[in-house]
């Protein structure tokens, strides 16, 4: 009978392209499968892996999974202070934060690697991985105390070595109950959901750092005394001193002290476009921010980040921070890290270490160099600028008693007839500085007042722990 | 003696373990011991049986089963605990059964010689169930009798085989020569074809009347592939295509829930919360075991698919097992088949080279209809993969059909011992 036999080939050809299909679905497709909106796979993981802990970089619990009456719920110890930067990761509403970005970390799903995969195989009760952050609760706690009631945000940052220390945002929310209360959280006044540091505001006078680069990269002459009159007409376009004040003869680092924009808009034309775009370039504009969590690019023009043109009069306006310029407060507090780090902008860090559920070290952050905007002999010219700003100019409020902190004052007209964006960046000591902090005060007023007392105090408070180590 | 040992070994070895994992993680208390205990004693004992009757057939068959059942058994521990109690009731039933068929029964020939009462039995068998039947899931396939209910489709495989191994040695010249012409092709006059003929089209009329479409299915390759083996007639195979493709597309206009069967195949993503529901899961199960598998007891299809204990149980394994897992059962089965046509091809007489082959036929359409359909390479028929799916009618009508096999094998391999040089030759030739 040799149709057996061919029935017998045939068999076997059709259970070999039953096995291509396997391949297909299990090998090709497999990614694409999971990714699938009807595919509930990640959240029944979800729901049978303990989500790992989030810790503060000295082990305060942050954010912790519990089981509270057979149930995994996940808990926020600190309440509002770490919100909205911690976010949330709920089945219902689903994630946001740092759990929705590093959620494959907190799960565990980062190291697919054969020897772990088959490990994993027989291991039932997973724990996800936990992260330890470089925030210290100490000056978060500070910094939320200080901004609470206010809307706006404080970055404070490591310069040395780019660690994010503290990270605030108001008005922010309770994770705890956000299930509960989502619709009044939603509804509520300011957005409490969105990360103001990572939203984007006019520098105001804080872009005079960046348009004090393209002086010096022109080649001008800062020792020369310039003549403020309190106003000066550029192109048609009138522009004004703040409170209409004459700041009379100023060299480059008075002008930063005074926080002169006439100085900055003349000096800036001077400079040339070129110099100014690139200026910004070197600083991080229209870049990405290499970071742990999505922070929107700073731009120079709406639509365009870097501009191959502007208008002299938007030109101008934007040498002093305003016109279209838009920049996150965490950019900013990089750009101020930069100055007190020598002209080096570190890669901001937010995790620290990454711990497996053995508490082995599986990830640890390494310092490294992001941008170097300025040359070392720059960045003291305008860290010099900041100092006379603190001992006689508008950034005085923020002195310490015994320390010379470096500071940097700015009103930003946000449009409209509401009050200015009151920011204030600010690092210590001068000499060698810890802590780089960057505050804003939506609709604060003016910088000196409004948002130089937080800086302060965060400053203060990481002084005060630097002794005590 | 070794090489049983040391097969039934690795089976047991399988099964154990498997239920180890899955005491390990707390789906399991204690009931299955005492079952898996006695399916082990069972197994066992065979090869005392085998060795006390003098079996000489394949040694292969029955330890390939019940590797294909032990995993099958744990997946069942796995996804649906409660059925598991009952199917390994079955199981260590069906090895009972099959150790009585294979040396119980002296002679299988004699089983030539009721031909017509086979076909008759199918008929009725169907009939019977048509009209006392109960549905479940839609398919009018079942009978109950006091508490038990039984699939009558399964045993009808039986009995259709042995009434076409039956029919077809009596008239195999016949069929092969053919005696009326028509056009350029002979075929076959009707007193020759007509009962054959007839019995299909009524098995195939009746099934599709109890909305048994994939049984239906597998019966029609059944026949189509046993009347090419015997007769070596391409033109069987290929009048089967046209045929299947016009009965698809009657089915398709006629039959509202076949139309939703085809939607759902060829785009199941589209409604994947209701009719494409089943098949994207399991889409979405396989597709997550990826090669390794998720490990036992780790994966979300035992939870997801509607069915998993029994149409859809190879999706969970595919999941759990990954693909190397999936390949292995796949493995099994194309070793269980190409045994069987071994079995066929060594087998001296001409009813037995054709029943054997048609239970390898058998085994083989139903684990490849069912798995193209779970990997979506076919339109979905619900069909019970043999061994591994829930079921006690499909568990004790198959192990029938390998104690059938193992008789064959085990007859010829004597009737090859005793006979002369010459006729061994003839008969692996014939």
């Amino acid at each position: 009978m040799s149709g057996v036999r061919r029935v017998a080939l045939i068999m076997v050809f059709s259970f070999v392209f039953l096995s291509l299909g396997l391949v297909y679905w299990q090998v090709v497709k497999a990614d694409t499968m999971l990714d699938h909106p009807a595919n509930r796979r990640a959240v029944f993981l979800q729901e049978r892996i303990t989500r790992g802990t989030i810790f503060d970089r000295n082990g305060v619990v942050l954010a912790q999974t519990k089981v509270i009456e057979d149930r995994k719920v996940r808990v926020y110890p600190q309440r509002e202070m770490f919100q909205p930067l911690l976010g949330y990761a709920t089945v219902k509403y689903g994630s946001a934060g740092l759990e929705a970005a590093k959620a494959e970390t907190l799960l565990g799903f980062n190291d697919i690697s054969f020897i772990h995969r088959l490990q994993n195989v027989f291991e039932l009760d997973r724990q996800g991985n936990d992260i330890v952050l470089t925030l210290d609760y100490g000056l978060q706690k500070v910094a939320y105390e200080g901004l609470k009631g206010k809307e706006g945000a404080v970055v404070a940052l490591n310069p040395q070595n780019g660690d994010v220390l503290a990270l605030v945002s108001q008005p922010s929310f309770d994770a705890n109950t956000l299930e509960k209360e989502w619709t009044k959280i939603i509804n509520s006044q300011g957005s409490p959901l969105l990360n103001h540091a990572f939203a984007q505001f006019p520098p105001g006078s804080i872009m005079k750092i960046v348009t004090s680069a393209a002086l010096f990269h022109a080649g001008l002459d800062t020792t020369e005394l310039y003549s403020c009159q309190g106003s000066v007409i550029i192109n048609g376009q009138t522009i004004t001193e703040q409170n209409h004040k004459v700041h009379g003869w100023v060299n480059y680092d008075l002008a930063m002290a005074y926080s002169c924009n006439t100085y900055f808009a003349e000096h800036g034309l001077e400079a040339g476009l070129q110099s100014f775009i690139e200026s910004a370039a070197a600083f991080g504009f229209g870049k990405q921010i290499p970071f742990e969590l999505y922070v929107p690019i700073s731009s120079l023009k709406n639509g365009e980040p870097i501009p191959s043109h502007l208008d002299p009069n938007l030109f101008a306006a934007s040498t002093f921070g305003q016109g279209q310029v838009m920049i996150s407060p965490f950019h900013v507090a990089l750009i101020t890290a930069g100055v007190a780090n020598n002209g080096k902008i570190m890669t901001p860090k937010l995790i620290d270490r990454v711990l497996d559920s053995k508490q082995n070290i599986i990830y640890e952050s390494t310092p490294e160099v992001w941008l170097t905007p300025l040359s070392e002999a720059e960045a003291a010219k305008v860290k010099n600028g900041m100092i006379l700003a603190v001992n006689q100019g508008t950034a005085s409020p923020g002195t310490i008693p015994g320390v010379q902190i470096a500071a940097k004052t700015g009103s930003a007209e946000p449009g409209g007839n509401r009050k200015t964006h009151a920011w204030y960046v600010a690092f210590a000591p001068a000499e060698d500085p810890v802590i780089a902090v960057a505050v804003l005060v939506e609709h604060g007023g003016a910088g000196g007042e409004a948002a130089a007392p937080i800086a302060k105090a965060v400053i203060e408070k990481a002084l005060k722990m630097k002794e005590g180590m | 003696m070794v090489y049983s040992i040391t097969l039934r070994f690795l089976t047991l070895a399988i099964l154990w373990t498997g239920l180890g994992v899955l005491k390990l993680e707390n789906m399991l208390n204690g009931q299955f011991f005492w079952q898996a205990a006695a399916f082990s004693v069972l197994v066992f004992i065979g090869i005392f049986i085998e060795y006390f009757f003098g079996y000489t057939g394949d040694k292969n068959l029955l330890p390939v089963v019940q590797t294909i059942m032990a995993i099958g058994l744990v997946f069942l521990v796995r996804v649906n605990p409660a059925l598991a109690e009952d199917q390994f009731v079955w199981a260590n039933i069906g090895l009972v059964l099959y150790y009585f068929i294979v040396f119980g029964l002296r002679d299988y020939r004699k089983l030539e010689e009721y031909q017509y009462l086979w076909g008759l039995a199918a008929l009725i068998l169907l009939i019977v169930t048509l009209i006392f039947g109960v549905t479940i899931h839609g398919a009018t396939s079942w009978l109950r009798i006091g508490h038990l209910s039984f699939q009558t489709e399964e045993l009808v495989k039986v009995v259709l085989l042995l009434f076409m191994a039956s029919y077809l040695d009596n008239n195999k010249e016949l069929l092969r020569i053919g005696t009326a012409q028509v056009g350029r092709f002979s075929l076959p006059d009707k007193k020759t074809l007509g009962p054959f003929a007839l019995i299909g089209v009524f098995v195939l009329g009746l099934l599709a009347a109890q909305k048994s479409l994939g049984t239906a299915l597998v019966f029609f390759l059944l026949i189509i592939f046993i009347l090419y083996m015997v007769t070596e007639r391409p033109l069987y195979l290929v009048i089967s295509v046209p045929v299947m493709l016009l009965t698809g597309i009657v089915g398709y206009l006629l039959f509202g829930h076949v139309r939703l069967r085809i939607a759902t195949w060829l785009n199941p993503w589209v409604d994947s919360t209701g009719g494409g529901f089943q098949i994207s899961q399991s889409i979405f199960a396989i597709s997550g075991g990826r090669i390794l598998g998720t490990g036992l007891g780790n994966g979300i299809g035992a939870y997801q698919i509607p069915h998993a204990d029994t149409d859809f149980i190879f999706a969970v394994i595919a999941e759990e097992l990954g693909f190397l897992g999936a390949m292995a059962v796949i493995c099994l089965f194309i070793v269980l088949v190409m045994r069987s046509f071994t079995v066929s091809v060594r087998a001296t007489d001409r009813f037995g080279q054709i029943l054997a082959a048609g239970i390898g036929t058998l085994i083989g359409v139903e684990a490849l209809i069912i798995l193209a359909g779970v990997t979506k390479m076919l339109p979905l028929t619900g069909l019970p993969l043999p061994w591994v799916s829930y079921g006690g009618s499909s568990m004790l009508v198959h192990f029938m059909l390998l104690g059938l096999l193992a008789n064959i094998s085990h007859s010829s391999s004597l009737t090859f011992r005793d006979a002369p040089i010459q006729r061994r030759i003839g008969g692996v030739l014939g």
